[in-house]
């Protein structure tokens, strides 16, 4: 039992540095591509940790059974979501973030052969 | 320990989704918004999860698997109406 509350706890632990990596991501990043790239990083890869802690927690094989059963449709419909947003953005006619425009115009002279 | 790796669980997931909610309301696009929602449903599906396991009900899972199929179906629907609506104001 010992053995498996500590998985739980490095589980834990690393659900948590990517949710507050994601949610850093969300805030910080200029434009809805990369914004959805952190995002993923924050609903995926933490909900799937999240997951795998909850399942080395479970007590009996009824509700392991139902987080597998959730795990899997998670791995489903996730991805999925994440592609629907991506056509949706890219539809959309939104323009990506382009660091030369925020350079000045001496390094725009510099790149000009 | 189980109890309070549950109980910390709760409240980080808690956390995330109300900075989701925070990008959700002050979004400059519905692009943006999307992302958020995207997030939210996922970290909601969380919370219920672990709560189930924190509760030792097995309900609260049924409840997540549900809402997980609804929230994606539904996620279909709002990004199609979306994409009508930004088509019918190109046109």
């Amino acid at each position: 039992m010992l053995i498996r509350e500590i998985l739980a706890l490095i589980a834990f632990f690393s659900a948590t540095v990517f949710g507050l990596a994601g949610l850093i991501g969300l805030f910080r990043f200029p434009d809805p591509y990369s914004r959805m790239q952190s995002g993923g990083l924050c609903g995926t890869t933490a909900i799937f940790s999240t997951f795998i802690g909850a399942l080395l927690l479970a007590p009996s094989l009824i509700i392991a059974l139902r987080i597998v059963i959730i795990m899997v449709f998670f791995l489903i419909s996730a991805p999925t979501g994440s592609y629907i947003v991506a056509r949706f953005i890219w539809q959309a006619g939104t323009p990506t973030w382009n660091p030369r425009k925020r350079k000045s115009s001496r390094d725009q002279r510099q790149e000009e052969p | 320990m189980s109890a309070i790796l549950l109980g910390y669980m709760q409240w980080f997931l808690v956390f995330c989704g109300s900075v989701c909610i925070i990008r959700l309301i002050a979004g400059p696009t519905a692009a943006d918004r999307l992302v958020a929602l995207n997030i939210l449903s996922g970290v909601t599906l969380g919370f219920l999860v672990v709560r189930g396991l924190a509760e030792q009900r097995a309900l609260y899972l049924d409840v997540a698997l549900v809402y997980d199929i609804f929230g994606f179906l539904g996620f279909m629907a709002i990004a199609r109406f979306l994409k009508d609506s930004f088509s019918k104001e190109e046109q």
